[in-house]
């Protein structure tokens, strides 16, 4: 059993905290004024366009730069061949077999999907760069291609990884409680042969790239960029150039959305570097649209094969197994961690205690993925969401009274699941209530009439999940018990300046989430100072020394960790200042109090020091004192306490804090020709405590827009000779303003227990849009033919088949029972 | 006397409200143009198919991709972008997306707000309706559209019955 | 707009290879810049065109950009045909008290192509001479049966819009030629036009579409995205009386996917277009029929 810890939560003053501060970020982007790093220029820089193969799959014979290199205005070119010289393979997160996989900056010796790098050219401009890659001649032998991570698997596979001996990554049995004896004991049994979370990715509108200079004096490079996690960049970046870390500074400013889908482009980074390092000068590199789709960051596809579930007469789901199959693309970037952090919600909302996931993830000729927003547990809240509803479905239940009466109820707070983690909080029948309410759900059948009333099919869908956040890296140690990775952490620091100017600096690199806002909002409830007096510097820079290992923007935690930080940065700084005025004024400092801009004595307020007074003296203004005055300078590491994972028994918590979102949706179907619309939507969430309730509402409706595309448009799709049938916004539509339905949303708290503020991180929880809009088709089905919906993803075509041939995806579902 | 097809000519335009000439290779983008021959880094790129509208400005007035246009073919024709919008003060409209938090990463709002201004100055009370559909060649992948429609509707004061 | 022309899956994209720009004054120049070089093609909106150069997928050796032929922009109406220049954008038909009178199909079709930047510049004639099977006024036209007149440096012919499509991204516009105006009769009294189908998104790509229109019980269907060109549906025309209903025009349309071999893709297979074709037929000829009896 693991020790729960429960932190106070402070008694901040609700001054800031908890009010929608407009937004301080805003005034430089309504204007274009922002600073994405393609914004910047430096003198003499040479842009990089990169070479990239058109098999999936083939050995590089030869590459001929010559050519290229002639071009006038071309300053130099890179090969796969360097890299590996110059550099060591990036160090790899899996163990055998997985971890034996060569990853380099550019394809060394074969590439592995369509897309991927195997040059770099750089020239005087973009156009030039892009002339000169055409003149690259590389030479390939096609070699055989896999695209179906089951058939990757299989005997007699084309092989990506030598090196591996065979396409499986990782494989592992979690199994907790006692499945067995609780399938004896079902009354019930719904099989179910297929699930299939399909492959898209969240598309930020900015894409990925850096300017990296190098200065040879002192060796150091300076990498302006957009990558979304720092700390993880440059522990994969240093060592695989056999240089310390420091030596890679990065700096972020504006960045376009990341959604995790910027967190694993050290790969391009590195060839920068040593681009910049060769040629002597500032290296650009953008990333195109095609680029991207191509070859960074899908999300992780998981195939759910022959799963069956466990069900009691009274509707009490006792027990699951599944055999999932990941399907992690052509390289390992980020993988497999995508193979445990599912295990973080293993039983969804629900009290399954009895679990059993045969968990294998294989290497296909795909593009490599990496983080999307929802990562992993999105997949796998799916799979839960799924058999719930098809459990409700086939066996007659009512499908909100199911959930209601097999969701981990209020008074299990704190909640340990079968595998150790701990629900830290929240109301999920409650909030599963206020959707009902929201959606109108009581007219839902008069509706389902006045539709078929016009010949559409309506369907009604709930979609409840999860968004665990703030991470244990230990959990990694359960995928590889040789890692030497636990725990989380984030930095803040923050000052007095010499004019008593407060100054924040942060280890987060944000894309929209607000961080200068709800940072600032905390600080001035601290200080009980006016929030406009707070500054905070933007984005991230490595030479604040403001960040650690796992410093970045991903993975739901900014409001815990990062807030957390600027929280203890605070106090101590808070505690700083009264120490000083106690000192200037020989009082105890128990009699001093911070208030309106000034450190004064609580019951003689004439007796106060101003801001820029107590930040002048230890800056300017230090002697006469008998012992030092503090220096108005605080940095403070956020650390949640966590255990390292029992990795015999896949036990432990993985996640400091639980979100909740429940989604509901309307949809209607036009039974001739499969194409449907969202005509109703509803969206419940609780974050715990929320700094800025504008912002978090804003994340609730981008998540929900995510899934809303992922669900309806959204796929990247290859065929069977390894082409990425959607490379582009053309044939990947995202959806546009007249695509949204419409929306209602509502927020509970309910604060979390183990958290510096009561916060939870938040922003990933749109997986309810894919789960309500499944179960919705699936509820309008049932009018015709009563398909079940097996796919996360489904476009006009797949609703049509399912409606022709209702008894393709039945097959896929057996009842058994007593 | 017929015109002799060139590779490169000097485009005189109007950038809001400042007459620029320049030399342009002719297939430079005009977006291209703006962005690195003009330092004017407002408006963004976001794709390469002409699909996401992260590049809109106008072009005489009407809104339009600009990297579905050649520098060469703006030559003579008078330019606006988000840099022109505001002057000592934001606009009621870029107030607007600040009031309704109608912008997260900042990324696509150059675009909308050249789509939604062009809208306001031909219809200056839109319904939500007639909003979206200005605003359907802008994508967003982090507001979901819902806070930026509010926003221009509120411009326009609920717009039209 | 457009970029199904071949291959977008192309690797590396984004930038123009070298060319050559003229910006003539007047057709005449027009028409010697396209004829006088090789590799030469007319730029109108430049809404695929140079979207498609952007992919490399084609790039022409010059580009002879049409924008200061104010005489291709105009839209009149001459006796009873609607002449609209080639030149016109999307927006102006919109815009247009003459379409809104003489044939206000083609501006409700023209307000749900794409967007408001694509319709400010894309053009009526871009439109039809690039020919993607999924744009929206091939079969538009085919069905109203439009005439195009195109300009040479041998003169000027008229082409019915039945003949003007021929192949893939190939139409009766060959080299050296110029599109000047579209001819599309002006709508009478027991005349209905309608267009229906299935797009990607809403005001997306087309999946599947038909456009019909009907004059006093006379019918032409025209199915686009299911060959390189759009496919006259001669069949359910002459099955297709002057009095319809629902049960009769499902009569008429049956079978008519059977008869066709559309393309698969990742948004449709060959059935679920053949299916879809159908559909719209089916609601193309039911509008037309409704608003012919207007």
């Amino acid at each position: 059993m693991t020790a729960v810890e429960t932190t106070e939560t402070t008694t901040l003053q609700r001054g800031f905290v908890g009010q929608s501060v407009p937004r301080r970020e805003d005034r430089r982007l309504v204007q274009g004024e922002g600073q994405f790093f393609d914004d910047v220029k430096r003198h003499g820089m040479g842009y990089l366009h990169f070479v990239r193969s058109p098999y999936p799959h083939a050995r590089i014979e030869s590459i001929d730069v010559s050519a290229a290199l002639e071009l006038p205005g071309v300053y130099g070119t890179l090969t796969g061949d360097e890299v590996a010289i110059l550099t060591d393979p990036f160090f790899q997160i899996a163990a055998d077999p997985g971890g034996q996989v060569r990853d380099y900056a550019l394809a060394v010796g074969k590439v592995r999907y369509i897309g991927e790098a195997v040059a770099a050219v750089v020239a005087e401009t973009r156009e030039l760069a892009r002339d000169a890659a055409e003149l690259v001649v590389v030479e390939y032998e096609p070699l055989e291609v896999v695209v179906d991570a089951r058939k990757a698997l299989e005997e007699g596979a084309p092989v990506l990884h030598e090196e591996c001996g065979g396409n499986m990554s990782y494989t592992g049995v979690w199994e907790w409680g006692d499945v067995d004896a609780a399938f004896a004991e079902a009354d019930h049994v719904v099989k179910i042969s297929e699930l299939h979370f399909d492959r898209f990715n969240s598309t930020p509108l900015e894409l990925d790239g850096g300017l990296v200079e190098y200065n040879r004096g002192t060796g150091q490079w300076t990498i302006t960029t957009n990558n979304q996690f720092p700390g993880f960049a440059v522990i994969m970046m240093a060592p695989a150039m056999r240089v310390g870390t420091d030596k890679l500074r990065i700096v972020t400013q504006d960045i376009g959305g990341g959604f995790g889908n910027k967190i694993t482009s050290h790969p391009q980074l590195v060839a920068c570097c040593l681009l910049a390092r060769k040629l002597n000068r500032p290296i650009q590199w953008t990333e195109w649209r095609t680029d991207f789709h191509q070859s960074m960051s899908h999300g992780n596809e998981r195939w759910f094969l022959e799963t069956e579930v466990a069900v009691k007469a009274d509707g009490t789901m006792t027990a699951f197994r599944t055999k999932a199959i990941d399907d992690a693309g052509a390289y390992l970037r980020y993988e497999p961690l995508g193979g445990v952090i599912w295990s973080q919600v293993a039983p969804g909302m629900y009290g399954w205690r009895n679990i059993r996931v045969e968990f294998t993830q294989a290497m296909t000729n795909k593009a490599p993925v990496s983080p999307n927003r929802g990562y992993s547990r999105m997949q796998h809240l799916w799979f839960t969401e799924r058999i719930a509803d098809i459990v409700a479905q086939e066996l007659g239940f009512d499908r909100v009274e199911l959930r209601k009466k097999n969701y981990v109820q209020p008074g299990q707070m704190p909640y340990e699941t079968p595998n150790g983690c701990v629900y830290d909080s929240g109301d999920y029948p409650k909030a599963l209530e206020t959707v009902l309410e929201l959606i109108g759900y009581d007219t839902i059948e008069e509706r389902r009439e006045e539709a078929a009333s016009r010949g559409k099919l309506l369907g009604f869908g709930i979609g409840s999940t999860l968004d665990s956040g703030t991470n244990n890296f230990g959990q990694s140690q359960l995928l590889n018990p040789d890692l030497q990775f636990s725990g989380n952490n984030e930095v803040a620091t923050v000052k007095l300046d010499i004019f008593g100017e407060i100054v924040v600096t942060l280890g987060t690199t944000p894309q929209g989430q607000g961080h200068e806002t709800t940072a600032a909002q905390v600080v001035a409830d601290i200080l009980n100072c006016d929030v406009d007096l707070v500054h905070v510097r933007v984005g991230h820079d490595s030479y604040w020394n403001s960040h650690a290992g796992f410093s970045g923007t991903y993975a739901s935690q900014f409001a815990v960790t990062g807030l957390g930080a600027v929280k203890g940065a605070t106090e101590d700084l808070a505690n700083q200042m009264k120490t000083l005025a106690s000192m200037v004024f020989q009082c105890p400092v128990e009699a001093i109090e911070l208030a309106d801009g000034f450190a004064r004595i609580a019951d003689n307020p004439d007796a106060a020091l101003p801001f820029m007074a107590l930040g002048a003296i230890p800056n300017a203004n230090n002697a006469g004192f008998p012992s030092d005055p503090p220096p108005m300078n605080a940095r403070f590491v956020y650390r949640p306490a966590f255990q390292v994972p029992d990795k015999e028994k896949k036990f432990g918590n993985l996640t400091l804090t639980y979100a909740m979102q429940i989604h509901a949706c309307v949809v209607e179907v036009d039974p001739e020709t499969g194409v449907y619309e969202l005509v109703d939507y509803a969206a419940v969430d609780d974050c715990g405590t929320r700094v800025n309730p504008k912002i978090v509402e804003g994340q609730v409706m981008g998540a929900t827009a995510h899934a809303i595309g992922a669900a309806m448009f959204e796929s990247f799709a290859y065929d069977e000779e390894g082409n990425l049938l959607t490379p582009n916004f053309y044939d990947y539509h995202v959806p546009h303003t007249l695509d949204m339905p419409p929306l209602k949303t509502a927020a509970t708290e309910s604060p979390s227990p183990f958290t510096p503020l009561g916060t939870k991180g938040m922003g990933e929880g749109g997986g309810g849009g894919i789960h309500c809009i499944c179960a919705a088709l699936q509820d309008a089905l049932r009018a015709s033919g009563g398909g079940i919906v097996t796919e996360s993803h489904n476009p006009y075509h797949r609703v049509w088949e399912m409606l022709r041939e209702p008894e393709r995806s039945r097959g896929k579902v057996q009842v058994t029972g007593r | 006397m017929s015109t002799t097809p060139i590779t490169s000519q000097v485009v005189t335009v109007t950038v809001n409200g400042e007459r620029i000439e320049k030399d342009v290779p002719a297939r430079r983008l005009l977006v291209h143009f703006l962005r690195d021959d003009l330092d004017l880094t407002g408006t963004h790129v976001g794709c390469d198919t002409g699909s996401c509208g992260a590049c809109t400005v106008h072009l005489d007035g009407v809104p339009v991709k600009s990297c579905a246009v050649l520098a060469v073919q703006a030559d003579g024709a008078t330019i606006t972008t988000v840099e022109g919008l505001a002057g000592d003060e934001l606009t009621p409209l870029q107030r607007s997306f600040h009031e309704h938090h109608a912008l997260q990463c900042g990324y696509c709002t150059p675009g909308m707000l050249m789509s939604a201004s062009a809208l306001l100055a031909e219809n200056p009370s839109p319904s939500e309706e007639e909003v979206k559909v200005a605003l359907q060649g802008n994508i967003c992948r982090c507001t979901g559209y819902w806070n930026i429609v509010d926003a221009v509707v509120a411009v326009g004061k609920g717009g039209a019955a | 707009m457009t970029c199904h022309e071949v291959g977008c899956d192309r690797i590396g994209a984004m930038l123009l290879r070298e060319v050559a720009y003229a910006r003539p004054a007047t057709v005449e120049e027009a028409v010697s810049l396209l004829s006088e070089h090789d590799g030469a093609r007319a730029l109108a909106g430049g809404q695929t065109l140079v979207n498609v150069m952007k992919q490399r997928a084609a790039s022409p050796d010059v580009l002879v950009d049409l924008a200061k032929l104010d005489e291709l922009k105009t839209i009149s109406v001459s006796g009873t045909t609607l002449e609209i220049g080639a030149m016109a954008t999307l927006t102006s038909i919109i815009g247009s008290a003459e379409v809104e009178v003489s044939r206000p199909i083609l501006a409700e079709v023209a307000a749900t192509v794409a967007d408001v930047q694509v319709r400010n510049r894309g053009t009526l004639g871009g439109n039809v001479c690039l020919n993607d099977p999924t744009n929206h006024f091939p079969p538009l036209l085919v069905a109203l049966g439009a005439t195009m007149t195109i300009r040479s440096s041998q003169g000027e012919r008229s082409v019915p819009a039945d003949e003007f499509f021929i192949g893939v991204f190939e139409t009766a516009v060959r080299e050296g030629d110029l599109l000047t105006r579209i001819s599309i009769p002006a709508a009478g009294k027991g005349t209905g036009d309608g267009m229906a189908g299935v797009t990607l998104g809403a005001h997306g790509t087309y999946v599947a579409n038909a456009a019909a229109s009907v004059t006093n019980g006379a019918w032409r269907v025209a199915l686009g995205c299911v060959a390189a060109v759009p496919v006259r549906a001669s069949a359910v025309e002459e099955a297709l009386g002057a009095d319809v209903d629902d049960a009769s025009v499902r009569a008429a349309v049956a079978g008519l996917g059977a008869t066709l071999d559309p393309p698969f893709d990742v948004h449709a297979s060959a059935d679920y277009r053949r299916s879809l074709a159908e559909t719209s037929v089916v609601r193309a000829v039911l509008q037309a029929a409704e608003r012919a009896e207007r």
